[in-house]
């Protein structure tokens, strides 16, 4: 053993530089991303707000009074927004959550044309498509009302949910199956008890996910709603040039589903999962 | 050949915890094999980390061959750690791998390759230039990274648990071959090891660390023959301990006086330690007492019998042919040579004997 | 052996059952809608008479200036767009993953972009950068500039920049959120590594970290740029009528009065799917590299 000279605190002046570039940098990125917002929430409760007032002069209620306001459009659409978007998320978990299975766990022939199928839908813009499927929808009767708005979301939102259970079950065991059944399960006791509370976290996630898709979606309904269709996203683009009191409250009220969601599924939500990837979508 | 020095190194994570390193003195000889050796956690690998550069130490020093190293950025410093899983570039070949540092120091393209080749028979791997990482085994994975390390000659190699990830036969191997290109190459090498077999066989010192401190830092045989407390002695293996009180070369127990010439304390309440192979049934003498045998394991190599002496328990390892000789409840002479008797502050808490149960 | 078959063929017959109804949907919309735009993009519409095929849509896109300049502002969006996004989600990825205080609470503001919908992002980008909008207020309020007209034309503007924002803005967290779980997969072990071996801190990233994170970085393009070539209400909100971004103007001649424009618009579509086939390809041959790695 030796004797150590006492010990000095160790200072670095370019760490203490390095941490707060660090700082700048984040807190930066951070106004960047909430820059957007700012207008928007001064918009929703200012009454009058000249150029070049950086504040408003008045501020009022009135456009969140509208936009609750039961003789209003507003809360008919958010409710057909929700209604549709309730729908496709059953619809895409009805379809998508077996889809998912076969893709996750088996390899079969021709499983590379059925991903890259599944695929298309996720990366092929939605106005590329849907134009062809309005000139279907009118033919058949699908065009103008909720049904069709309804099936043309599955579009984004079936691949989507099919993707995230395709690598949920990728991760999954299928031997627990096996192990229940040499149990003594039946074959529907084992799903039930077995692989759905495997699986359950991710089909929770997909659907919270796909009913932010359908709820975000603006060219789909607007060619398919055919004017018929009123959703939010339809309302709030068109207010957003007239009246930006009212399309300021509607952003808040469009974006809290989303808040929420992510609330919910943060702990689940990481980058290499395929939830993320379709989020592209929102 | 550089030698180190740590001089009161220190390093905090977190204020609310203690330190992961705690006030940590050590030279370290040049040219020579030295383990850091120690439960997980005990902040072995942190040590290193500093040594490499790659962790800045809360205070202390760093030196090299007398000057201090903290200001000098890692890539500067010549000192190459060896990651305990290898972190061989996953998208770069071997030879690619291999000759990385020389790309970073701007050699040319035509001697990297050739020191690739020699560094490739060095580890025993030649013609592997054009493999990716993903298609070695984990033993050539190491060697890869071992060769790695050395193409840049550094002036100090630095090997995190480098054998904990192979197994048994490989484990040899490379030990072998450390071993051989350390001698051959004459590089002061730190390895980090939470083995102690691994330490002893090894390592030419070793310094031993329990949270953080410093525990002993001696060569290995010592670490057996005369640990500095009933702690380390529990460690590098099973001991028995007997509780009493020691005067002018004479350990008194509940169970009778022992001779102990060698001890780490002065005379007082003391703890003896002898090690269950030191222990001989069936010979009498002066430093000997009656024990009855309660049980015994027959394992081959050797045997292992559990003695009853008055209230105390002891174990004893012998040479198999004895469970011929010694059956369960027969009452036989047990002798403690004195020069295998060692004694120990009496304050250390030690474990009771066969808490670590390894054969 | 017979028994194997048979249960070879339930297993198809189970798989054929579980991607049955996902199937059927894609084929029946997605599919059905890309041929029904092929049909009607070559002029086949039997409804109306007419049977028979030629590009006549395909010759009058491809020949009028106005598309082609549609064409390459498109482009420009969807490359400008990717490539800053690209960049500042790296640097947005590195500067977020060494442990701080508070880390969790920034990354949920920075996943917090992920869901709020491209729509609400623009509106709040036109309110921002708009001659009369919140930063243009602000500079008058520093006397930078004196009227709105002062102000640099960001959106409806020819370069597209109220878009380009748009874009960033959303796509920063999309890129950086798969760069940093990469990122924090993998840990700093690799960097110690390199800079062990004498790599200084840009030798290190360079050489180590970019390939460690690029084919995350790459396939999260791939996605990034055909979403913002195909996008059509960020154009819609914030560019100009002339020239338009290709959606916005297949959008317009699909609405136009003139029925004759629309197979035009369906040519236009087709256009759009193709490039984005293109990227699909790229994107499952570039993953595929990547997997073999």
């Amino acid at each position: 053993m030796t004797t150590a000279p006492a010990p000095m605190p160790h200072f670095n002046p370019r760490s203490v530089g390095r941490v707060t570039l660090r700082w700048v940098g984040i807190a930066g990125l951070l106004a960047f991303l909430v820059a957007p917002m700012v207008p928007l929430f001064i918009w929703s409760i200012s009454f009058r707000w000249f150029y070049p007032d950086i504040l408003p002069s008045e501020y009022s209620s009135r456009a969140w009074e509208q936009v609750i306001s039961p003789t209003n459009n507003v809360l008919g659409s958010t409710w057909q927004t929700t209604l549709i978007a309730l729908l496709v998320t059953v619809l895409s978990v009805l379809f998508g959550v077996p889809a998912g299975r076969a893709l996750g766990l088996h390899n079969f022939r021709g499983k590379r044309i059925v991903e890259i199928m599944i695929l298309a839908p996720i990366i092929v813009p939605g106005l590329a498509v849907v134009l062809g499927i309005d000139t279907m929808f009118i033919r058949y009767g699908l065009s103008g009302n909720i049904i069709g708005v309804s099936l043309v979301h599955l579009v984004p939102t079936l691949p989507y949910m099919t993707l995230v259970m395709s690598g949920v079950y990728a991760n999954y065991d299928v031997d627990y199956e096996l192990q229940a059944r040499s149990l003594g399960a039946g074959r529907w006791a084992t799903q039930r008890y077995v692989t759905l509370p495997a699986v359950f976290p991710g089909v929770v996630v997909g659907a919270l996910f796909t009913f932010l898709i359908s709820w975000s979606q603006y060219v789909l309904t607007l060619l398919i709603g055919d004017g018929q269709v009123q959703t939010l996203p339809i309302l709030l683009f068109n207010f957003a040039r007239s009246e930006p009191a009212i399309a300021g409250a509607l952003s808040v009220v469009f974006i809290l589903p989303g808040i929420l969601v992510l609330l919910l599924s943060s702990k689940y939500l990481s980058g290499d999962s395929a939830a993320v990837g379709g989020i592209g979508n929102i | 050949m550089t030698q180190v020095k740590l001089s009161g190194l220190t390093k905090i994570f977190d204020a609310k915890n203690p330190p992961a390193v705690d006030q940590l003195d050590l030279d370290i000889d040049s040219g020579k094999l030295t383990a850091l050796l120690g439960p997980s956690g005990c902040g072995k690998t942190t040590t290193m980390k500093m040594i490499a550069g790659l962790l800045r130490p809360t205070s202390g020093d760093i030196l090299f061959d007398g000057n201090s190293i903290l200001s000098i950025k890692p890539e500067e410093r010549g000192a190459v750690m060896v990651f305990q899983n290898y972190l061989l570039f996953p998208y770069m070949s071997i030879a690619d791998n291999i000759g990385f540092g020389l790309k970073m120091r701007k050699v040319s393209k035509k001697e990297i390759r050739s020191r690739v080749t020699d560094m490739l028979d060095l580890v025993q791997l030649p013609g592997f230039e054009d493999r990716k990482p993903n298609q070695l085994s984990g033993g050539q994975q190491q060697r890869i990274a071992l060769a790695r390390a050395l193409i840049v000659e550094p002036n100090v190699l630095l090997l995190d648990e480098p054998l904990s990830n192979l197994d048994a036969h490989l484990r040899d191997e490379m030990r072998v071959l450390i071993r051989r290109i350390q001698t051959e190459m004459g590089i002061t090498t730190v390895f980090v090891t939470h083995d102690q077999e691994e330490a002893v066989v090894l390592a030419d010192k070793v310094a031993l660390l329990f949270d953080g401190r410093l525990q002993q830092f001696d060569s290995p045989d010592a670490f057996y023959d005369t640990p500095r407390s009933a702690e380390i002695a529990t460690f590098f293996g099973g001991t028995n301990f007997i509780p009493g009180h020691y005067q002018d070369g004479v350990m008194k127990t509940d169970i009778g006086n022992f001779k102990a010439p060698h001890s780490a304390v002065g005379d007082g309440a003391a703890m003896l330690s002898i090690r269950p192979e030191a222990i001989e049934l069936g010979v009498g003498g002066d430093n000997s007492v009656a024990g009855t045998i309660l049980s015994h394991v027959y394992a081959g190599r050797y045997a292992r019998f559990q003695v009853k002496i008055g209230d105390l328990e002891i174990e004893a390892i012998t040479e198999p042919g004895q469970v011929k000789l010694f059956g369960d409840g027969d009452t036989v002479p047990v002798n403690f040579a004195p020069d295998k008797i060692w004694i120990l502050e009496a304050n250390s808490t030690p474990q009771p004997v066969g808490a670590d149960s390894a054969g | 052996m017979k028994m194997r078959l048979t249960e070879k063929g339930a297993q198809r017959l189970s798989i054929s059952f579980l991607l049955a109804p996902a199937l059927a949907v894609i084929i029946l919309l997605f599919l059905g809608g890309l041929i029904t735009g092929l049909l009607r993009s070559l002029n086949y519409f039997p409804l109306i008479g007419l049977n028979d095929f030629n590009f006549e849509a395909y010759v009058a896109i491809f020949t009028d200036n106005g598309f082609i300049q549609s064409l390459v502002l498109t482009f420009h969006i969807a490359f400008t767009s990717t490539l800053i996004s690209c960049i500042l989600a790296v640097a947005a990825a590195l500067l977020l993953r060494p442990a701080f205080r508070g880390k969790r609470i920034v990354h949920f503001f920075f996943s917090l972009n992920l869901t709020i919908p491209h729509l609400v992002g623009a509106i709040g980008v036109l309110y921002l950068f708009q001659n009369s909008g919140l930063v243009s207020r602000i500079m008058t309020g520093l006397d930078l500039i004196s009227k709105p007209a002062d102000f640099p034309a960001m959106v409806f503007d020819p370069w597209a920049i109220g878009i380009i924002i748009q874009y960033v803005w959303k796509e920063i967290p999309f890129i950086g959120v798969i760069v940093l779980a990469i990122l924090l997969s993998v840990g700093e072990d690799y960097e110690s590594v390199a800079r062990s071996l004498g790599a200084n801190r840009w030798q290190a990233f360079r050489q180590v970290t970019l390939p460690l994170i690029m084919p995350g970085v790459v396939s999260a393009s791939v996605i990034v740029f055909a979403f913002t070539f195909g996008a059509f209400e960020i154009p819609y909100l914030l560019g100009r009528t002339f020239p338009a971004a290709l959606p916005v103007l297949a959008y317009q001649s699909y609405t136009d009065v003139d029925l004759a424009a629309r197979p035009q618009a369906m040519a236009m579509a087709m256009v759009i799917a193709f490039i984005s086939t293109l990227l699909i390809m790229a994107y499952m041959k570039l993953s595929r590299v990547y997997i073999r790695e």
